[in-house]
């Protein structure tokens, strides 16, 4: 019978659940879905970590290449981030090149670590001028149940967190790198962005961490970025129902403590 | 179905794949995922393995996509994709003639290897996949490079045939204590 209302009335399904202050899963409407994290699974990359946040998985692996620096920053490295949203994580994306979604959310993940200065750019630069590191870091999405923004976000961190870069002398003779991979060093993690997503039910309720389901009955999202000293690093809503300032400062307050639940599993690792 | 209905077949299912590559499975980094020369031949092979053991006559006018990914490649990526794919065709309910197993093999100093690695793999010694219907004992697909006497096909064959079954064995394991454990949580 739950199942035939369900289809028939989707959303009125939810508003009956969000009455009583819950959700069909079971959660509280400020609570988020189990979060796990797994570090260095992939011996091929660099740095790599598996998040999975609920059904919501995805993988980010990341590659060091040398590059020439840019010539109007000689002092500074690359970090390209991509996030792609494969057709095997869910039916909604089919083959072919990268999909609208795909490319928003490869762009929020460049715009937060331009913002964040989650790593600077000049720790990247191996000899001025000459040589840098590019970090490719890319995101596969596994399966895609929601809040992949959060999941991305944090996936990125953590990566970046288990890479180990070589070290790499310049042979004065003939002028060419050479990498000792027996020296490794992690990179130089200046702050720790974290995302926290909302979606907005019936232009008033705030629901943290939706599911894809909830995502696409919502009427809105709100995406808020913090770093360790809860400070904004990205405020991201892309039009949907407006949201009073009293309402924003809520998901601001709710995103500092999720920060620490985030911080609290990193350190665990 | 999407995209262009003239490729609909009136009396069975279209099994349409796509095999790709993360940019960081291998050693140096992929510039393509898929859509390179390679991927699009495994891509084929993969198409040509799955159309041979799904009973594709019983979805007329439908398609059937199987996406796989590499994350990591240590040798073995089509075998570990079509043994992956198995597990979600039968995940998926589309019903199959059998299992299709598949393992690779080498030949290495007169000794026939199965499951080569990477390492093994780039040596460049001969090198066989097999993709294996274990219960009918009939071959979905037998792909060999390099040269091989005639003399040493059949204990490579051997090698891989009995690495098949020991994969057989593992995914039969896993499909039926799946099973049980999804009927136990039905029957409650």
């Amino acid at each position: 019978m739950a199942a035939g209302f369900k289809t028939v009335e989707p959303l009125e399904y939810y508003r009956r659940f969000l009455k009583e202050n819950c959700r069909p899963d079971g959660r509280e409407l400020g609570e988020f879905r189990a979060t796990t994290v797994n570090i260095g699974s992939i011996t091929t990359a660099d740095g790599s970590a598996l998040v999975k946040l609920g059904n919501t998985t995805v993988i980010c692996g990341i590659k060091a290449e040398f590059a020439a620096p840019p010539v109007d920053a000689t002092n500074k490295g690359y970090i390209v981030p991509d996030v792609d949203l494969p057709p095997l994580c869910s039916a909604r994306f089919r083959p072919g090149p990268p999909g609208e979604e795909a490319q928003a959310v490869s762009q929020f993940i460049a715009d937060v670590i331009e913002n964040s200065q989650i790593i600077m750019k000049e720790d990247l630069c191996i000899v001025n001028g000459k040589l840098a590191w590019v970090l490719y870091c890319d995101i596969i999405c596994l399966d895609y149940d929601g809040n992949i923004l959060d999941a991305c976000t944090f996936a990125l961190l953590a990566a970046l967190n288990n890479v180990q870069l070589p070290a790499v002398a310049i042979n004065e003779e003939t002028g060419l790198a050479e990498v000792n991979l027996k020296q490794k060093t992690p990179l130089n993690i200046r702050k720790y962005p974290v995302a926290t997503s909302f979606a907005i039910f019936d232009d008033t309720l705030l629901i943290v961490d939706p599911t894809a389901e909830e995502e696409d009955l919502a009427t809105g999202t709100v995406t808020i970025v913090t770093d360790e000293e809860g400070r904004l690093c990205s405020v991201h809503k892309p039009g949907g129902s407006p949201l009073t300032g009293a309402k924003l400062q809520d998901c601001i307050t709710r995103a500092i403590t999720r920060h620490k639940e985030v911080k609290q599993l990193m350190d665990k690792i | 179905m999407r995209g262009s209905r003239s490729k609909a077949l009136h009396d069975r299912a279209l099994v349409n794949c796509q095999y790709s590559m993360a940019t960081f499975s291998t050693g140096e980094r992929k510039r393509r995922p898929h859509g390179d020369r390679k991927s699009s031949e495994m891509t084929l092979h993969l198409k040509q393995t799955f159309e041979a053991a799904i009973l594709t006559q019983l979805y007329p006018r439908s398609q059937i996509d199987i996406y796989v990914q590499i994350l990591q490649a240590d040798g073995g990526n089509y075998c570990a994709c079509v043994n992956a794919a198995t597990l979600a065709v039968i995940d998926a309910g589309i019903p199959m003639q059998d299992y299709v197993c598949a393992s690779s093999a080498g030949f290495v100093e007169d000794t026939a290897l199965a499951d080569l690695n990477y390492v093994e793999e780039a040596a460049g010694g001969p090198q066989v996949a097999l993709a294996l219907l274990p219960k009918s004992d009939q071959i979905a697909l037998l792909e060999m490079n390099a040269r091989l006497h005639e003399d040493h096909l059949e204990c490579v064959l051997d090698a891989a045939t009995a690495a098949c079954r020991a994969v057989h064995a593992v995914l039969d394991q896993v499909v039926r204590d799946h099973v049980r454990e999804v009927a136990t949580l039905l029957g409650e």
